[in-house]
């Protein structure tokens, strides 16, 4: 509620006599002048193919650019396009928890506010549809509109994820961990690949302003990590949108690793207690519907040290054996210790202990047998180890090889997901 | 002479049976507060031990690596445990000294009082103590966690220096709150701390040069190595 006395006003008076909308457009942006008038351009020829007829506002939620971004965006936008600017997202809107912004795929400080705030406003304008894009994108076409908005607004969709066409170990940590522990979780084979885009209907737009997600716990992980969770969870109708390759202007970089594991597993153990009840009793997994046009896996992408992560795994294994002592079952730490006997080029982390140690992980962070944040970033050295593992098998084929090891991985999970179950209400 | 052996011996008996009936009813006091004084620490014990238990104190103990330092120091007992034994002799101590007190002793009265004065400061230099290695096992366990994700090979050797480091400055902390040899105790730590500091730079300086050199390296030029990288999320 306050969220919305602090932005309502802000938007009011930009809008005059408009008090219902079809689509929403919220573009989050931070010093992206050089990127935003392309992307608004892309936006506004996507919509009049979409939906021509269709009543539009643009909501620009800055975070304090000082480099013109507001006056690109004026500059690129259609006058006759409603647009709202909801600038230097500070004071009450930055205020309370500090939520950790290292993950937010665009780089955008403030992330959490300024969708806050689009959810806010469709909501308030009773926005048939939302699409939020991030502003430092190059790869972004009109395109997009069609695969984010036209399945909400025509086929009843709730929710439309990105899915990007990524080099072959590109994602690895969504791709080892985040994917398939959720898809084990909650039935749902969504790739959880974040940033970019997204469609929102409005129904999700209320049901995610009503969450416990944006104070307290909830609100230390970065909005991209816990989107796509909460509205599989709520049982929301869910889909994936083909968007091609992504570009961005300004790449994650400079974030420790250990940051952004605990970033992103933290969030999908969070929600895990949160909707504990929901996902106990699933079992299996369905697909969910994709729009756009799919495409190949991508080729190898930058320079991957297999080395450097077997090395990692080892200082691991040697360093933090007293820790993990502490989080993994008995029969999981025997099988992690005979790792270390393992040359570098035949080292193989075996999908079942994998699994067994990800879910280890998972009962430890609900037991709270340690710290919660030196839990998480302790899991570093095991995922550069899975990682390697990864790499090694499938260096030598074609591409399709690593979807095949992430498949057998995922359907690993499914299978022992009752050795989660069982402990979790009973440790 | 008789009559006056007679009344020596009287007068003698009389005394000393007066002063029996004088202390026996404090012996009396003395031993009522030592029986009550088992069974009220018994009781506190009791208590206590079912609270922690019911407040899962030894795994929050756990949790933060109090378990395991005690573990390390050769106790085997579990803290709450610990806790309870404790609060027992505590117990005790304070009726004991209550017993004592009710002898009337001159030589006790001061002890009593200088007893009391200290237990303040006593009470603050134990749960300084805790905190103390609470904190050195938090900072410890993160420093060995971060040392070892950036894959630096010393990691244990830091993250042991940083637990001896704060269990140090706890101690000269501990040892200052309860006033014993203070000036020796700031001047032994001032002492011991900047000799630490000069070895390490003059070890850098002499001997390390090249890993200074190399962790700087790393460290300037870790953008350019993470963006030749893969991204994981």
């Amino acid at each position: 509620m306050a969220m919305t006395k602090t932005v309502w006003p802000q938007v009011r008076q930009q809008l005059g006599d408009i008090d219902k909308i079809e689509v929403l457009v919220g573009i989050p942006t931070f010093n992206n002048a050089g990127t935003v008038g392309p992307v608004v351009k892309a936006v506004k020829a996507g919509i009049s193919k979409v939906c021509p007829h269709a009543s539009v506002l643009v909501v620009n939620a800055d975070a304090g650019s000082q480099d013109g971004t507001p006056e690109a965006i004026k500059h690129a936008m259609d006058p006759d396009t409603p647009t709202a600017f909801v600038q230097h997202l500070e004071g009450s809107l930055l205020s309370g928890p500090i939520s950790l912004q290292a993950l937010s795929e665009s780089g955008v400080p403030g992330r959490e506010h300024a969708f806050r705030a689009f959810f806010t406003i469709a909501e308030d304008l009773q926005a048939k549809a939302c699409v939020v894009v991030d502003a430092n994108l190059r790869s972004l076409t009109s395109d997009w509109m069609e695969v984010l908005l036209h399945p909400v607004i025509e086929k009843g969709v709730d929710y439309v994820a990105p899915l990007f066409r990524r080099a072959r170990y590109e994602g690895s940590l969504t791709n080892c961990i985040i994917y398939p522990l959720s898809r084990a979780l909650y039935g749902k084979q969504m790739r959880y690949q974040s940033g970019g885009g997204y469609g929102f209907s409005r129904r999700l737009a209320s049901l995610y302003l009503t969450k416990d997600v944006w104070e307290g716990e909830g609100a230390w992980y970065g909005i991209d990590s816990w989107l796509t969770t909460v509205a599989v969870a709520e049982g929301c109708e869910v889909s994936q949108g083909f968007l091609g390759t992504r570009i961005q202007d300004v790449k994650l970089t400079g974030i420790e690793l250990s940051v952004v594991l605990a970033q992103a597993v933290g969030a999908l153990f969070h929600f895990m207690e949160a909707y504990q009840d929901v996902w106990e009793g699933r079992k299996g997994s369905s697909p969910v519907p994709q729009f756009g046009f799919p495409y190949e896996p991508g080729p190898v992408g930058g320079a991957v040290n297999v080395e450097r992560m077997v090395r990692g795994f080892q200082q691991g294994l040697r360093d933090l054996l007293p820790i993990w002592e502490i989080i993994l079952a008995p029969e999981t730490l025997a099988g992690i210790l005979a790792l270390g006997l393992l040359e570098a080029d035949e080292f193989r982390f075996p999908e079942a202990l994998w699994v067994q140690t990800i879910f280890d992980f998972a009962l430890a962070y609900h037991e709270k047998a340690l710290h919660r944040d030196h839990l998480l970033k302790s899991l570093t050295p095991l995922y550069l180890g899975q990682t390697a593992s990864l790499v090694l098998g499938t260096r030598e084929g074609p591409p399709e090889d690593v979807e095949r090891a992430i498949e057998t991985l995922c359907k690993t999970f499914e299978s022992m997901k009752p050795y989660l179950t069982q402990r979790w209400r009973f440790p | 002479m008789s009559t006056m052996w007679q009344e020596a011996m009287l007068e003698a008996f009389r005394e000393t049976t007066l002063r029996i009936a004088h202390f026996l009813p404090k012996l009396l006091a003395l031993l009522t507060f030592l029986a009550l004084g088992v069974a009220a620490g018994w009781l506190v014990k009791v208590l206590l031990l079912r609270l922690l238990r019911a407040f899962r104190f030894d795994a929050v103990c756990e949790r933060f690596g109090l378990g395991s330092s005690l573990g390390t120091a050769g106790t085997k007992q579990s803290i709450s445990h610990l806790v309870g034994r404790l609060s027992f002799w505590l117990v005790f101590l304070l009726f004991a000294f209550m017993g004592i007190d009710a002898l009337d002793l001159t030589t006790t009265a001061n002890m009593m009082s200088g007893i009391i004065d200290f237990l303040p400061h006593t009470l603050a230099a134990v749960l300084l103590l805790l905190f103390g290695v609470l904190l050195a096992n938090f900072i410890a366990e993160a420093a060995l966690i971060a040392t070892v994700n950036a894959q630096i090979q010393e990691a244990r050797i830091i993250a042991r220096f940083i637990r001896w480091g704060v269990l140090i400055f706890t101690a000269a902390m501990v040892l200052t709150q309860l006033g014993i040899a203070k000036e020796i105790v700031v001047a032994a730590f001032s002492i011991m701390f900047g000799g630490v500091m000069l070895a390490l730079a003059i070890a850098i300086g002499l001997g390390g040069q090249s890993i200074a050199k190399d962790v700087l390296e790393q460290r300037l030029h870790r953008r350019k190595m993470e963006q030749d990288e893969m991204s994981h999320i």
